[in-house]
């Protein structure tokens, strides 16, 4: 019964993810291959929180993308730290106050595509400067450590998994009952696929837009607080990979970049298969030229191997 | 004596009596940075304003004004350069976004008279004064600072920066260099950390389990060695000797686990101030004094000894760094060329 799995849009990011990490314990030995698997669960966390956000954005259709994504975790991360300056008992409001930022960001980012009709992608764009900048002038660039506590959290590990990877779990299973089970999730298909026929079906589609874009902010917030909390502190440049990772992820996932068409699964294989795929490319001791050309070429790979069954004929 | 040569006496006395720099008083000085976005770039801009501030103050200069450019962009910055020209500055000091792409733009504002100093982020064009960081000997040492430590060698982990970028070459052909000078080394891998902390921890991460169990050395460029110790740390390994940039948490880590076991490295960067020595140089220049095209800056080095020290100066979560003065740039100015 081989047949309706490889048909799953989601199935070509596991698989890939899978060769990646088979080529490379092939190099490392069973030992290493624990290590390197709590590491790929760790890190593609991260990839995970945004890609979700991300991703609820995409499916909104054409010209729907957020790209204040790193400078949304930047600023969260920088404020929600230096509002906890390292003390216990402050992580509660600390967490707050990123999601708090992430809400406001992403409120912000609506209001100029609502208010002002400036296409998302110029109006994130925009947007996300004056993130950048409120990070730079509130801090300087400073790095502040994290409360002991929250350090621990987001390194240690429960039950065999690592922290980060339960809520990254735990989101990704939120966004699959809200994408695949609610009414939000089945309004939010309707307008990718089309906003006209959306609008006149009666669909709220500016609350729906609206909403959406608040939440990829708050993913995005809460990637930047435990990104702070994981690395000993928020840098002005900590958000800068995820803008294209959050992306990628969503197109490797199989998700459709046109819209319309989302897919939960498959952003955690596809976030596990871009960590792996570096991992393995340094592994084998390949120069950065070579290890760009090959992850881009592989994600073509990919992407046409899952968007296969939908071609004509 | 009448009013009028009362006061023309008075100057006359006045004139005679100015300081040497009195030459730049009437000059405006300008600062083209293109990017800002970094823990270092936020001292050096810091470090600028506190210096020239001082420097204005006590009229050594008119103006000493910072800009930066938004987006990182060669284009961005050669225009903004254009406006310093038609602004009347008669010096700009550049940290440029590209060795050869803000060529023309310097050109132009030579011709018009003006003097222009890259540091840092230098530019090719000859006009130009070039105050550039010997990026190889910066690798090299590094490799010789281990082989000090563990005359026998090992194996190295390298952390490169960011692929692509000039700096990320020479620092990197640099420690090549140094472990061909002392064979008994080998690097076993290299990973891209684009000197970030979180970035670097993931990378290295993702190529420790591949790693030999004995590595004994870590080469870094700097804002890179925090996230490799907190990488072997996770994976449970031993800590190999990290060569540390000189960013406070690095020094933080390296002084806890000093206290707790003992542990030994170095710590080597450019400090940010250099934007300070930029600065004294083009009021040099101003000031019509003989100063070589090319000065190389000197390193800032950490030791066991001095890591202390280090730490009480370096604001928490910022970089190690010394503002230098006019005395530093005449010393360096006097140096010329040669390379350290």
């Amino acid at each position: 019964m081989i047949g309706p799995t490889v048909t799953r849009p989601w199935f070509w990011a596991f698989a890939a993810a899978a060769v990646t990490f088979a080529a490379t314990v092939a190099l490392t030995g069973s030992q290493g291959g624990v290590e390197l698997l709590m590491a790929t669960l760790t890190f593609a966390s991260f990839s995970v929180l945004v890609g979700l956000g991300q991703m609820a954005v995409i499916t909104m259709g054409p010209g729907n993308v957020d790209l204040s994504i790193p400078a949304v975790m930047t600023l969260a991360g920088t404020l929600s730290l230096k509002l906890m300056n390292g003390a216990a008992g402050m992580e509660i409001w600390g967490l707050l106050a990123a999601l708090a930022i992430g809400v406001a960001a992403g409120a912000g980012n609506y209001a100029l595509i609502f208010l002002l009709r400036i296409p998302p992608i110029i109006a994130t764009l925009s947007a996300s400067f004056v993130f950048q900048s409120l990070a730079i002038w509130s801090n300087r660039g400073l790095r502040i450590k994290p409360p002991d506590s929250l350090a621990g959290f987001s390194t240690g590990a429960s039950l065999g998994l690592p922290n980060l990877a339960w809520i990254a779990l735990v989101a990704a299973m939120a966004f699959w009952l809200l994408i695949e089970r609610s009414a939000y999730g089945r309004r939010l298909s309707a307008i990718g696929q089309n906003l006209r026929a959306a609008r006149l079906a009666g669909i709220p589609v500016e609350g729906v837009r609206a909403g959406t874009y608040v939440l990829s902010a708050a993913m995005a917030a809460l990637a930047g607080f435990l990104l702070s909390c994981f690395s000993g502190g928020a840098a002005l440049n900590m958000g800068a990979e995820y803008l294209l990772m959050s992306i990628a992820v969503v197109v490797i996932g199989g998700s459709s970049i046109a819209g319309g068409n989302s897919n939960v699964p498959g952003i955690w294989g596809a976030a596990m298969f871009m960590f792996l795929i570096v991992s393995m490319l340094n592994s084998y001791g390949l120069g950065a030229g070579v290890r760009l050309v090959l992850t881009g070429v592989i994600i073509i790979g990919i992407v046409t191997a899952a968007s296969g069954r939908r071609l004509p004929g | 004596m009448t009013t009028t040569t009362r006061l023309m006496a008075a100057t006359a006395v006045l004139a005679l009596a100015a300081p040497a720099f009195a030459d730049t008083s009437e000059r405006r000085i300008a600062l083209s940075n293109n990017y800002a976005g970094n823990s270092w770039r936020q001292a050096m801009l810091e470090s600028w304003t506190k210096v020239t501030g001082q420097a204005v103050t006590d009229g050594v200069v008119a103006a000493a004004d910072a800009f930066t450019t938004a987006e990182n962009q060669a284009t961005e910055q050669a225009a903004q350069i254009q406006n310093m020209i038609l602004e009347g500055y008669d010096a700009i000091v550049l940290n440029a976004a590209s060795p050869t792409a803000l060529n023309g733009a310097v050109r132009e504002a030579c011709d018009a008279g003006i003097v222009v100093v890259s540091f840092d982020g230098i530019v090719t064009e000859p006009c130009a004064y070039r105050i550039a960081v010997d990026f190889k000997e910066m690798g090299r040492k590094q490799v010789e600072y281990l082989s000090g430590r563990m005359p026998e060698g090992g194996n190295l982990l390298e952390i490169r920066g960011l692929a692509g970028v000039f700096v990320d070459d020479e620092i990197s052909a640099g420690i090549h260099a140094g472990v061909e000078q002392f064979p008994q080394f080998s690097i076993a891998g290299s990973v891209h950390g684009d000197w970030a902390q979180d970035v670097a921890q993931r990378a290295v991460a993702g190529i420790l389990p591949s790693l030999p169990d004995d590595i004994v050395g870590v080469v870094t460029q700097g804002g890179d060695g925090y996230g490799a110790a907190q990488a072997f740390a996770a994976a449970g390994r031993t800590m190999p000797v990290i060569i540390m940039g000189n960013r406070q948490d690095e020094l933080q880590w390296w002084k806890e686990q000093r206290d707790a076991n003992g542990y030994e490295t170095m710590s080597v960067s450019i400090a940010p101030g250099v934007s300070t020595l930029a600065f004294w140089v083009a009021q040099q220049v101003l000031d019509g004094q003989q100063v070589p095209q090319d000065l190389i800056v000197p390193f800032l080095e950490i030791n066991q000894d001095g890591l202390d020290a280090a730490l009480e100066t370096t604001p928490a979560g910022g970089v190690a760094n010394v503002e230098y003065t006019l005395d530093d740039a005449k010393a360096v100015i006097a140096k010329g060329g040669s390379a350290n």
